[in-house]
C-alpha cells in the first residue's frame, strides 16, 4: 500500500479515476451486490408470489439466482458489458436531447411555420 | 477447497490475487531501498540480496501460517473484517504520505538493515498475505501461485506498478472492490456463522451491502459536499441496526417477521426493527453538529 502512496494520481484515485473507469468499477460492484442478492434470496419465497419465472428462469444461466455461482472473472465481464451499455445509452440520450433541443429562431435550417 | 486447474473459479481467484498484489505488494522494494541507501556499495549489494531473500522467506512463512490460521473458527470472520478495513484504507487518500514508522532512517550496519527489512516486511505484508489467503479460498496451489506473482513485484516490479496505477487510477478502485468482495466471501464462509446464515439468508445481502458501503465509502464520499458527508454514515448504521436486530431475535428467540406478526407486541417489535434506527441516527447527527460547532467556536477564540 506504501507503493500506491508514491503516485499522486493513485493516492487520490477516488478523485483522479477516469469517468469510464469509475463506471466500470461501479458496474462490477453492482454485479457483486446482485450476486450476493442471488445468494441471499430464498427461491421458495419468490415461488409463492409467482415471480420465479421473471427472476430465476428467464435467461437460464443469466438469471439473477444463477449469479450466486458467478466468479470474479464473470463479474468483471458483466461489469464491462454494463459499462458499455451505459456508454451506449449515454450516446443515444445525448443524441436524443440534441434532436429535442429547439433550433435558434434565426437558424438557417429553421422550418418556417406560419399559422 | 481445491479448484480445478484453469477452471473459471481458479482463473478468477488468480485474477483477484493479481489485483490484490498490484495494490498491496511492492512495498518491500521501497523499504529495502530506503534502508540500504546510506550503506557502502559492497554492503548495499549484500543488503539488497539478503533483504529480498528475507522478505520472500518471511512472506512464504506467513502465507503458510495464514492457510492454517484461516481454518481456525473465528479467524475467517476476523480476516474478512480486516480486509474491509484494508480496502477502506486503500481508497482513503493520505495527504501527508509518510514513508513508514517502522523505518527510523537509513541503516548503519548490515545486521541492522536486514533486521529492519524483515520486521517491516512481516508487519507490512500481513494485509497482502491475508488477502491472498482469503482470495485463494484454502487452495494451496493458488497460495503458491499468489506468492510466485508477489515475488517479482517485490523484487523488480515496483516501478511498473507505480506506472500502471498512475496511468490507470481505476485499478486502485477495482482493487478496493475486489478486497471488499473477498472480505464478504470470507465473512459468509466463516464456520461459526455458516448455520446462522443458512437460517437467515437475507442477512447475506445486508452483510454484502454493509461491507461495500463501508469499504467504498471514501470513493462515494469524495463526490459529496461537506454538508452531506455526515449522512454517509446513515446507510452502514441502518444496516448494522438491521443485522443487530436479526442477531438479537436469534439470541432471544423473538419472532421478527412482519408476515407472521399477529399480536400488538409483535407489531411493536417490527416497528422497532424498521424504524428504531431513526432516533439513534438523529441523535448522532445532533451530537456531531454540536461537537463541530464547539470546535469552530474554540478555533475562533
Amino acid at each position: 500500500m506504501l507503493l500506491i502512496r508514491r503516485s499522486q494520481r493513485a493516492n487520490h484515485a477516488v478523485r483522479t479515476a477516469s469517468a469510464g473507469g469509475e463506471v466500470f468499477v461501479a458496474s462490477v460492484v453492482i454485479c457483486m451486490i446482485l450476486a450476493a442478492f442471488g445468494d441471499a434470496v430464498d427461491p421458495t419465497v419468490f415461488g409463492e408470489v409467482g415471480l420465479e419465472f421473471a427472476i430465476f428462469d428467464f435467461g437460464g444461466e443469466l438469471s439473477l439466482l444463477a449469479m450466486r455461482h458467478w466468479h470474479l472473472l464473470q463479474l468483471l465481464l458483466a461489469g464491462v458489458a454494463g459499462a458499455f451499455g451505459i456508454f451506449v445509452l449515454r450516446v443515444f440520450a445525448a443524441g436524443l436531447l440534441r434532436i429535442l433541443r429547439p433550433a435558434g429562431r434565426r437558424a438557417i435550417d429553421k422550418v418556417p411555420i406560419s399559422l | 477447497m481445491e479448484l480445478d486447474f484453469l477452471s473459471t473459479g481458479f482463473l478468477s481467484a488468480l485474477l483477484a490475487i493479481v489485483l490484490i498484489d498490484l495494490v498491496l505488494a511492492g512495498d518491500n522494494a521501497l523499504i529495502i531501498g530506503l534502508v540500504a541507501r546510506n550503506l557502502p556499495k559492497d554492503t548495499q549489494r549484500q543488503v539488497i540480496f539478503w533483504g529480498t531473500f528475507g522478505a520472500i522467506a518471511i512472506r512464504a512463512l506467513m502465507a503458510i501460517l495464514v492457510v492454517y490460521i484461516l481454518n481456525v473458527p473465528g479467524f475467517m470472520l476476523a480476516g474478512g473484517l480486516a480486509l474491509v478495513w484494508i480496502a477502506r484504507k486503500l481508497l482513503t487518500p493520505e495527504e501527508h504520505a509518510s514513508e513508514s514508522h517502522l523505518i527510523k532512517g537509513p541503516a548503519t550496519s548490515f545486521a541492522g538493515a536486514i533486521r529492519t527489512i524483515v520486521i517491516a516486511d512481516a508487519v507490512m505484508g500481513v494485509d497482502n498475505v491475508l488477502a491472498i489467503g482469503g482470495a485463494a479460498g484454502g487452495s494451496i496451489l493458488l497460495i503458491v501461485v499468489g506468492l510466485a506473482i508477489s515475488v517479482p513485484i517485490i523484487v523488480w516490479g515496483s516501478q511498473l506498478v507505480i506506472k500502471l496505477v498512475d496511468r490507470f487510477p481505476s485499478v486502485v478502485l477495482l482493487g478496493g472492490a475486489v478486497l471488499a468482495w473477498t472480505g464478504y466471501s470470507m465473512v459468509v464462509r466463516e464456520p461459526l456463522l455458516a448455520t446462522w446464515f443458512e437460517l437467515h439468508p437475507a442477512t447475506k445481502l445486508v452483510a454484502a451491502i454493509l461491507i461495500f458501503s463501508i469499504s467504498l465509502a471514501p470513493w462515494y464520499t469524495a463526490r459529496l459536499s461537506d454538508e452531506a458527508k455526515p449522512l454517509v454514515a446513515l446507510l452502514p448504521a441502518v444496516l448494522v441496526w438491521l443485522l443487530g436486530v436479526e442477531v438479537a431475535a436469534s439470541v432471544w428467540k423473538l419472532k421478527a417477521d412482519y408476515l407472521l406478526a399477529t399480536q400488538t407486541g409483535e407489531y411493536i417489535l417490527e416497528g422497532v426493527r424498521w424504524l428504531g434506527w431513526l432516533p439513534l441516527a438523529a441523535g448522532w447527527l445532533w451530537l456531531r453538529e454540536r461537537i463541530e460547532l464547539r470546535r469552530r467556536t474554540i478555533a475562533q477564540r
